[in-house]
């Protein structure tokens, strides 16, 4: 966990060591968990309780993609204890080969997919601040992560011109936000909530909470001012050429 | 065959209902009347009409036989097993994504994880070609297909208004379900701008409870899976019934090729177990119900010589036509809290831009749907429509419960360029795997810019503070399509193959165009008419070439338990 990020100088509140972040501060679904199903249980429990050991990357490369993901999907508001674990689940997927049905004409396997994006990465970071992508600041690295981002990767790599980096973006945030909100603890830390059979819901409208779940209670916070990754204000970027939703929703 | 009940007893559909047993079986050598590759929307009401009427009957399905308690959970990530997560290649200007978004694996196939959105095709949808000179008429028309259309919507039995104001007005057995709060921001931005909606239906999601079927419980959780066994899916509706009548599933089977005989007729499959042994089931006839990028590669992969590109493509056809709807995500941010978890996804809709309105500058039109992506899902239309990663992620991510999403669903054209071929690439039993080439033309585009710019409309006038767009597509279409002429299409009205007597094609891949409706109920409701026929017909499939065209009569005998004594209402 990357805990290097300046503290802030903005308005709202500054980000700090939280047991749960988020609007529903004494929200637990695990506490729910007596009233789930047993396969369920078993599933979500083995989540929280059993991180797998990684085995796809080198150590080398596990450090550099860290550096990524901690970006990415930053955890610098949660405590040491409370940090839900990504590159571990994203190593398992690919160490057992595990497909998402598809694969797109113009990428390449996923597994070459990620070692060949975190070598470009570092060679990246190398090239326009003379040090490995984890020795940077936090600034430099999102630097050149917002560069992949907007897709124009700067420097430009060679790789780029062969992998799609709007693909390999899609494919990196969908593994990263796949493993944080499937996390009971990201489920709290939103509102969600989780498992609900077999009891189920009974106030379906005006946003009400059930009898077990609490209210909202916002607060302002502010990301780190060294960090690039708060959303632009005017909106949603172009859309990337032919990048369209993976989700089943209809 | 492995046993059906595991270890801690019997095999459940459902908290109520268990799988009848034992199960019969046939050995490879003994010839069946039907074997049918594919046990999903379509393979599994064919099983059931055909158990019934006496003939036996072998379903091939090449993903698992799911015990809902022990198999399936409330979880999003848990779920990965339910979709088609084998290799396949997708290319094209516009590639679809596949996978969770539109392709089941395992007895249910796709009516597992669908959202149980049930309305009926317009009588419009059958005479496309007709109306408007694009795309293709269908060779049968609505007021053909009605009938079965209202029994299925009994043997679901579908929930919905009593009033369906769109195509041909029609009511449904079981009442409407309660509104969600995605739902009562559809309502209410639709009532602003004066267009039409409905609400609570109609979903395959019982509104009270049907036989060994409890009624929903509005955990939200239907793209999952329904461990409930209130959403239908052919595993709790017709898989049981066709169990009892003498049907065997074959879980684990995973079809590689059609065998043609010297004589021009089809004699069985070739199929790979679990293990990856293989196997020949001898059949009369054969059923192709893969949906509509497997049953082009099943039928591309049996090219033999007399059809060296693919069983039954004289034509030139197969594989061609390919259509997906536009799927847009509309989502947008309240000030209130919505929490859209709640509630069946799909719960309330409008058909108001449904048909042709020349004044658009396009041909046929869309839906209004809701739709509701559980965190991950969410999470992912966030990187697509907002461009959201670290903080801004985690920020739009807490306001989850504040936003609510609406799903465009627009008629996408037939065309002869958005097709399913073999790759290069082999999955693990050697088999050469399926390229999706998926292009949008100008029709399409023009389509899906009106109706996602009305949806962002109906949000904004719902009371949303911000509103974005995410695109997609749902479902999968076409690909083996039927029509009257042999030398344009790859079956007949009835699913035969123009080419091969005793070799049908029967899912969603023989749709000559899509409507804006799900196409689920369509689906089933063709099945039931084929086997129908089928039924009609006897013995004449396995023997003669005899292509008798005259609609078939229903058979309202055949039905699952529990489907007597519903109706469909109809209030006019």
């Amino acid at each position: 966990m990357s805990k290097r990020s300046l503290p802030t100088l903005a308005t709202g509140g500054e980000i700090r060591d939280l047991r749960q972040p988020g609007y529903y501060p004494r929200y637990s679904t695990l506490g729910q968990k007596k009233a789930w199903d047993e396969t369920t249980r078993h599933v979500v429990t083995g989540r929280v309780g059993d991180t797998p050991p990684v085995r796809f990357f080198s150590r080398e490369e596990a450090e550099v993609l860290q550096a990524i993901i901690d970006h990415v999907l930053p955890q610098d508001d949660r405590s040491e204890e409370r940090t839900i674990p990504i590159l571990p689940v994203i190593d398992e997927r690919l160490f057992k080969n595990e497909l998402n049905g598809f694969r797109y004409e113009d990428m390449p396997p996923d597994r070459d997919a990620y070692r060949l994006a975190n070598k470009a990465i570092d060679v990246m970071a190398r090239e326009r601040f003379d040090a490995s992508f984890p020795a940077l600041t936090v600034h430099r690295q999102e630097l050149i992560l917002k560069s992949l981002h907007d897709g124009e990767p700067d420097p430009a790599h060679p790789i780029w011109k062969t992998m799609p980096v709007h693909r390999f973006w899609a494919l990196l945030m969908e593994d990263c936000v796949t493993a944080y909100y499937a996390h009971p603890w990201a489920w709290d830390e939103i509102g969600f909530g989780g498992p609900a059979y077999p009891r189920g819901y009974m106030r379906l409208e005006n946003g009400l909470p059930e009898p077990w779940e609490t209210e909202e209670e916002r607060y302002e916070w502010n990301a780190p001012v060294d960090s690039l990754s708060e959303i632009e204000p005017e909106g949603a970027p172009p859309e990337h050429g032919s990048l369209h939703g993976h989700g089943g929703t209809h | 065959m492995a046993l059906l009940s595991g270890k801690n007893g019997a095999h459940r559909l459902g908290p109520m209902q268990t799988l009848p047993g034992p199960m019969r079986t046939w050995s490879d050598n003994e010839p069946v009347d039907y074997c049918i590759v594919g046990v999903g929307s379509a393979g599994g009401v064919l099983l059931q009409r055909l158990a019934r009427a006496g003939f036996s009957v072998v379903g091939l399905e090449a993903g698992p036989f799911w015990d809902t308690e022990k198999d399936w959970v409330s979880d999003e990530k848990g779920s990965h097993e339910l979709y088609w997560n084998d290799l396949r290649i997708t290319g094209g200007t516009h590639p679809l994504a596949l996978g969770a978004n539109n392709s089941g694996k395992g007895v249910g196939g796709g009516s597992v994880h669908w959202a149980a959105f049930t309305p009926r095709f317009h009588p419009s949808d059958f005479r496309v070609y007709t109306e408007d000179g694009v795309g293709a008429d269908w060779p049968l028309s609505y007021w053909d297909l009605k009938p079965w259309y209202e029994l299925l919507e009994r043997e679901i039995p579908v929930a919905g208004p009593a009033w369906f104001p769109w195509g041909d007005p029609h009511g449904h057995p079981y009442g409407p379900h309660p509104l969600g709060g995605v739902g009562d921001v559809l309502v209410r931005g639709c009532s602003k701008l004066g267009i039409r909606t409905v609400a609570g239906g109609p979903v395959a999601i019982l509104s009270a409870s049907h036989g060994d079927r409890p009624h929903c419980i509005y955990r939200g959780f239907c793209l999952q899976g329904c461990k409930v066994g209130a959403k239908a899916s052919t595993l709790i509706t017709h898989v049981p019934d066709a169990i009892v009548h003498g049907a065997e599933i074959r879980a684990h089977a995973m079809a590689a090729r059609i065998n043609l005989r010297n004589d021009g007729r089809v004699d069985g499959v070739v199929y790979f177990d679990c293990d990856g042994k293989e196997h020949f089931q001898r059949a009369r006839a054969v059923i192709v119900s893969g949906y509509a990028i497997e049953t082009p590669r099943l039928l591309f992969n049996s090219a033999c010589p007399g059809h060296s590109h693919g069983l039954a493509n004289s034509s030139g056809t197969l594989g061609k036509y390919l259509m997906a709807q536009a799927g847009n995500v509309v989502a947008g941010r309240f000030g209130d809290l919505i929490r859209l978890y709640k509630a069946p996804p799909a719960h309330a809709l409008s058909e108001e831009f449904y048909e042709t309105d020349p004044q658009r500058g396009f041909a046929r039109g869309f839906a209004i749907q809701t739709v509701g992506p559980l965190p991950i899902a969410f999470a992912k239309q966030m990187v697509a429509a907002m461009g959201a990663w670290g903080w801004g992620m985690r920020r739009v991510m807490m306001d989850y419960n504040h936003w609510a999403t609406l799903g465009v669903l627009g008629e996408i054209l037939p065309w002869e360029d958005n097709r399913v071929e073999l790759a290069d690439e082999k999955d693990r039993h050697g088999l050469p795997v399926a390229k999706v080439t998926f292009n949008l033309h100008d029709n399409d585009k023009k389509l899906i810019e009106f109706g996602k710019n009305k949806v962002m409309e109906v949000m904004w006038a719902a009371g949303a503070q911000q509103v974005v767009q995410e695109s997609r597509f749902a479902h999968l279409v076409g690909a083996s399509r039927m029509g009257k002429d042999p030398s344009t299409s790859v079956v007949d009205k009835f699913g035969r193959t123009h080419d091969i007597p005793n070799l049908f094609v029967c899912d969603g891949s023989i749709f000559p165009t899509q409507g804006s409706a799900n196409p689920g109920l369509t689906i089933q409701a063709l099945a039931a008419r084929t086997a129908d026929y089928l039924i009609g017909q006897g013995d004449a499939i396995f023997f003669s070439s005899r292509r008798d065209q005259q609609e078939p009569q229903i058979r309202y005998d055949l039905s699952p338990p529990f489907t007597r004594f519903k109706g469909n209402p109809r209030i006019a």
